[in-house]
């Protein structure tokens, strides 16, 4: 075996290497958990902004009905929970398949809690379009109907599954809906400005992920918020700490 | 021709099932590549989750791993742990060779953290769409709906990295050719080296 030792030119090469090798893994690790972390901190380091923010728009629950947010559950109800989704959105979608299903059971159905729903529609080109018929719906009262038909069909983002001929096929298919009355608000996009202020409240109040939600007193005070499809022992935690419940 | 064929193809799996865990036993007896790998696994696994919606630190540290999440974990797991037996790998090699890194190391790595940052409906997609506005809309549809593929694909190339580095850790006979550029054939070199080895003899003799 032939072996030839390192001249002082290759040992400086192979340093060199090494050097650019490490700053290049640790740049990479670095960037990833800076972003990781950073994001968490800075929704704390946020948090008083929100607080500032959500005690500042009305968010009380007769408000929020008067403003014609889709609301299920009692008008009496203690204590609001905000949901900003995007009806093309794939976390929006586990949420409703896994942790809705145990609140509205939980608190929903008890009165304990009324669930408004806001349209932050950011995913796709198809997400502006999906938001407008929703609304159409909630004219006819059928909004919640739509919504689940929605996120039973949700297919790939901006695949066509939300095209506007998609979205009145949907509409067809839940029971009682005037589809004329339908078509007319879908086509006239008479809800345009309405659902472009959701997108506005949902940007004071920072939120830019989606499925976004705030919890907050029916009278609008001590808001507070939660970023993502997370657990249902989450959401519980929150919901009994606003009905002063100790869990 | 065929027989031939399929005994080098037998040769060639009997080689790998005998020369990655060799190279495995080369990098890991030592603790500092174990502690590499466990933290390059760890600072990834943390990320991909955060990105995936699956990790939240807020308002308290929580974990939940939904059924229809189950498929996208299993395999970032997979690309997590090649990702620290990778970087601790290259920094053995980088340490006892003269060899550059594999640039499929880099290739894996980026497409693997590309494919989840923008898959989500977390911010650092609405940053993206933001920041580049329609064109931003379509990356981030591709990267969403491709999302599966793209992470198979990226654990193929980091496989194939995998591949590449172990064939660096368990050949150290590597010679740096007279006009001092380094090559990848190891075919040339081993026979270069034949040839450098009958010319000695012959002087010897």
């Amino acid at each position: 075996m032939i072996e030839r030792k390192p001249n002082n030119y290759t040992i400086n090469r192979k340093i060199r290497k090494s050097m650019l090798a490490y700053i290049i893994i640790a740049s990479l690790l670095s960037t990833a958990l800076l972003y990781s972390f950073s994001h968490s901190s800075n929704l704390q380091s946020n948090y008083k902004q929100f607080y500032a923010f959500a005690q500042a728009q009305n968010l009380s629950l007769s408000n929020l009905i008067k403003e014609g947010q889709p609301h299920q559950g009692s008008n009496t109800a203690p204590v609001t929970l905000i949901d900003f989704s995007d009806l093309q959105c794939p976390e929006c979608k586990r949420f409703v398949g896994n942790t809705e299903p145990q609140i509205n059971s939980t608190y929903v159905q008890a009165g304990k809690v009324a669930l408004i729903f806001e349209h932050l529609p950011n995913r796709g080109f198809d997400s502006l379009p999906a938001a407008l018929a929703a609304q159409c719906t909630n004219d006819q009262g059928k909004f919640w109907q739509y919504y689940n038909l929605l996120y039973k069909n949700q297919g790939p983002i901006d695949s066509g599954w939300a095209s506007k001929d998609n979205l009145k096929k949907f509409a067809s298919q839940v029971p009682g809906l005037d589809i004329q009355k339908f078509n007319s608000c879908f086509d006239s996009q008479k809800y345009k400005p309405f659902v472009e202020s959701n997108l506005a409240l949902a940007h004071s109040l920072g939120f830019t992920q989606t499925p976004s939600f705030v919890i907050v007193k029916s009278d609008g005070s001590n808001p507070q918020q939660l970023l993502g499809p997370q657990p249902f022992p989450e959401f519980k935690a929150m919901i009994d700490k606003e009905l002063g419940v100790n869990s | 021709m065929n027989l031939s064929k399929t005994g080098k193809r037998c040769e060639s799996i009997t080689g790998l099932k005998t020369t990655i865990p060799l190279a495995f036993k080369m990098v890991f007896p030592n603790p500092v590549y174990i502690a590499i790998a466990a933290g390059v696994f760890t600072t990834f696994w943390i990320i991909f989750n955060v990105f995936d919606q699956l990790l939240f630190f807020s308002p308290v540290v929580t974990f939940y791993l939904p059924d229809d999440a189950l498929a996208g974990f299993i395999i970032t797991n997979i690309t997590s742990a090649l990702m620290g037996i990778l970087v601790a790998m290259n920094v053995y090699v980088i340490r006892n060779s003269k060899i550059k890194l594999d640039s499929s190391l880099f290739s894996g790595s980026i497409l693997g953290i590309a494919s989840s940052a923008c898959a989500s409906c977390s911010s650092i997609g609405f940053l993206i769409i933001s920041t580049l506005g329609g064109f931003g809309i379509l990356a981030t549809d591709f990267l969403t709906n491709y999302q599966t593929p793209l992470r198979l694909v990226s654990i193929a190339i980091l496989l194939w990295a995998l591949y590449s580095v172990h064939n660096k850790i368990i050949k150290p006979c590597i010679f740096t050719l007279p006009n001092n550029k380094a090559t990848k054939n190891y075919n040339f070199i081993t026979s270069w080296a034949r040839a450098a080895t009958r010319k000695r003899r012959k002087y010897v003799i």
